[in-house]
C-alpha cells in the first residue's frame, strides 16, 4: 500500500513537471481548456488532476476524451475547445490524412483549420472522410500537405485539375503527344496538329476544285466510295480501292459488304486512334509536301 | 464480282450505324458535300474559294451538336469571302517560333492557349476549359473531314 502511494506521488510530481511544458504547447488558451477539462473530471481530486496530462501519454484515454468532448457538452463551448480536443486527439490517434498532418506541428495552423472547419463545417468534415460530394454546390478538393487552404487557392486548384484532366484527354486524341511532357510542349503539338489538319483540308478542297468539272460522271458512285476509304484503316490508303458495289444508298442502315484489295485488313469500327494515326502519318510524309509543291 | 460474292459474308459495318459517332458524322458530311459539289458543277462557277466554302459549310452542318460549329456557321453565313486559314496559320506559326522566351513559363502557356483559341472557330468567346473540350471534338471532325475529302479526290482521279 505504502509503496503504491509513494509511486503515485512520484508520478504526480513528474506530471507536474511536465505540465508547464504542456501548457506552453497549448498556449495560454490551453489553460482555459484544461480548466474546463478539470471541471468536467472533478476538481479537487489530485489524482484526477493528473488525468489532464494524459493527452500526451495516453492515446486510449485521449480518444475517449476527444469523443466525449466532441459529443457532449463541449459542443456548446466556444469554438476553440472542441477544436483543440480534436487537434489533440488527432495528433495521436487518427490516421494521418492530408489536413491532419499539417495540424501536427503548429498550433496556429490548428486554429486556422478549426475556424475554417467550423465555418464550412459540412464541407471540411466531408472532405476528411470521403471525397464524395454531399451538397452539389460545393467543390470538394483535398488539400495536400504544405498547400494553402483558403478558398481562392482551393478553387484555383480545382480549376487547374480540371484543365489538366482535359489536357490528358487531348493527349490521347492527338498523336505524338505521349513523347512530349509538360503543358507547353503538349499545347505546341496540339496547335501544330490542328494547323496541319486545316492545311490539309484546304489543300484537298483546292484539289477538289481543280477536278470538280470531271466529277459529274462519278458523282453517284462517290457516296459509296466514301465508306471504303473511311473504313480502310491502312496507312497507305492511296492505293486504288476496288469498288464493286454501286448500289449502296447513302442512308442505308444496317450492314453492307464491301471488297477491298487488301482484303485481309478488315476492321470493324475502326478506333479513333488508328485513323488519326494513319492520317497523321500521311500528313507527315506525303500530303504536306504535295501541298507545298502545289503552291 | 466474284470477290464481292466471296466477301459478302464479312460484315464490317455495325448493325447500328447511328451509334458510332464517326460514322454518323461522315455520312452526314458526305451527304451535305456531294450534292453541294454537284450544284457547283452545274453552275460552272467552281472557283477555289467557293469549294472551300462548301467544304466548311458541310463541316459545320454535320457537327451541329458542338459549339464551334455554330460559330463556324455564323462566320460562313456572314462573310461571303471565307477566311483563308492557311496564310493566317502560317503567319501565326512563324510568330510563335520567334517568340520563344526562356523565362516566363506561365505566360508561354497562356500564349499558346490563346493561339489555340484562335484556331478554333469561336474559341475566343469560350473560357479555357470549354475550349479544351471543344478542341478535341474539332480535331476529330477535322480528321474525318480530311478522310472524306481524300476519298472523294482519290476516287475521281
Amino acid at each position: 500500500m505504502d509503496l503504491s502511494v509513494l509511486d503515485r506521488l512520484k508520478w504526480l510530481q513528474q506530471q507536474q513537471m511536465v505540465s508547464p511544458e504542456f501548457l506552453q504547447i497549448l498556449g495560454s488558451d490551453g489553460r482555459e481548456e484544461l480548466k474546463r477539462v478539470e471541471s468536467y473530471l472533478g476538481n479537487n481530486n489530485d489524482e484526477l488532476q493528473s488525468f489532464r496530462h494524459f493527452p500526451e501519454f495516453g492515446p486510449d484515454y485521449d480518444t475517449t476524451d476527444g469523443c466525449i468532448s466532441r459529443t457532449s457538452s463541449f459542443q456548446m463551448e466556444p469554438v476553440k475547445n472542441s477544436g483543440h480536443n480534436r487537434a489533440i486527439s488527432l495528433q495521436n490517434k487518427r490516421k494521418p490524412e492530408g489536413k491532419t498532418e499539417k495540424r501536427e506541428k503548429k498550433k496556429i495552423k490548428a486554429e486556422d483549420e478549426t475556424e475554417s472547419s467550423m465555418k464550412g463545417k459540412t464541407n471540411m468534415s466531408n472532405t476528411e472522410t470521403s471525397s464524395e460530394i454531399q451538397k452539389p454546390d460545393y467543390i470538394h478538393v483535398r488539400a495536400r500537405r504544405g498547400e494553402a487552404t483558403d478558398r481562392h487557392s482551393l478553387a484555383e486548384r480545382a480549376r487547374r485539375e480540371k484543365i489538366s484532366k482535359k489536357m490528358k484527354c487531348l493527349q490521347d486524341i492527338v498523336p505524338g503527344c505521349n513523347k512530349v511532357t509538360g503543358k507547353a510542349g503538349m499545347l505546341d503539338e496540339i496547335i501544330n496538329y490542328v494547323q496541319s489538319l486545316q492545311q490539309q483540308v484546304e489543300f484537298l478542297s483546292m484539289k477538289l476544285s481543280v477536278i470538280n468539272p470531271e466529277l459529274e460522271c462519278h458523282i453517284d458512285d462517290l457516296s459509296a466510295k466514301q465508306f471504303q476509304a473511311y473504313f480502310t484503316a491502312e496507312a497507305d490508303s492511296k492505293q486504288s480501292i476496288m469498288a464493286d458495289f454501286r448500289s449502296f444508298p447513302l442512308h442505308q442502315q444496317g450492314s453492307i459488304d464491301y471488297s477491298v484489295m487488301n482484303g485481309t485488313k478488315d476492321q470493324t469500327s475502326s478506333s479513333w486512334e488508328t485513323h488519326s494515326q494513319c492520317l497523321y502519318n500521311s500528313l507527315r510524309t506525303d500530303s504536306v509536301t504535295n501541298f507545298f509543291s502545289l503552291k | 464480282m466474284e470477290r464481292q460474292i466471296i466477301n459478302k459474308k464479312k460484315r464490317v459495318f455495325s448493325l447500328e450505324p447511328n451509334k458510332n459517332p464517326s460514322a454518323v458524322f461522315t455520312r452526314k458530311y458526305t451527304s451535305h458535300l456531294v450534292p453541294a459539289l454537284k450544284k457547283l458543277n452545274m453552275n460552272k462557277n467552281s472557283s477555289k474559294q467557293t469549294v472551300k466554302h462548301e467544304v466548311d459549310m458541310a463541316l459545320a452542318l454535320s457537327a451541329q451538336e458542338f459549339a464551334w460549329s455554330r460559330f463556324l456557321l455564323q462566320k460562313l453565313s456572314s462573310s461571303t469571302n471565307p477566311t483563308a486559314t492557311t496564310s493566317s496559320s502560317d503567319g501565326i506559326r512563324i510568330l510563335e517560333r520567334s517568340n520563344k522566351e526562356g523565362g516566363n513559363e506561365e505566360g508561354e502557356i497562356e500564349e499558346k492557349l490563346m493561339e489555340l483559341q484562335k484556331l478554333l472557330p469561336g474559341g475566343e468567346e469560350m473560357n479555357v476549359e470549354e475550349m479544351l473540350s471543344e478542341i478535341g471534338n474539332y480535331i476529330k471532325c477535322l480528321e474525318l473531314q480530311t478522310i472524306a475529302l481524300k476519298s472523294i479526290v482519290q476516287d475521281s482521279t
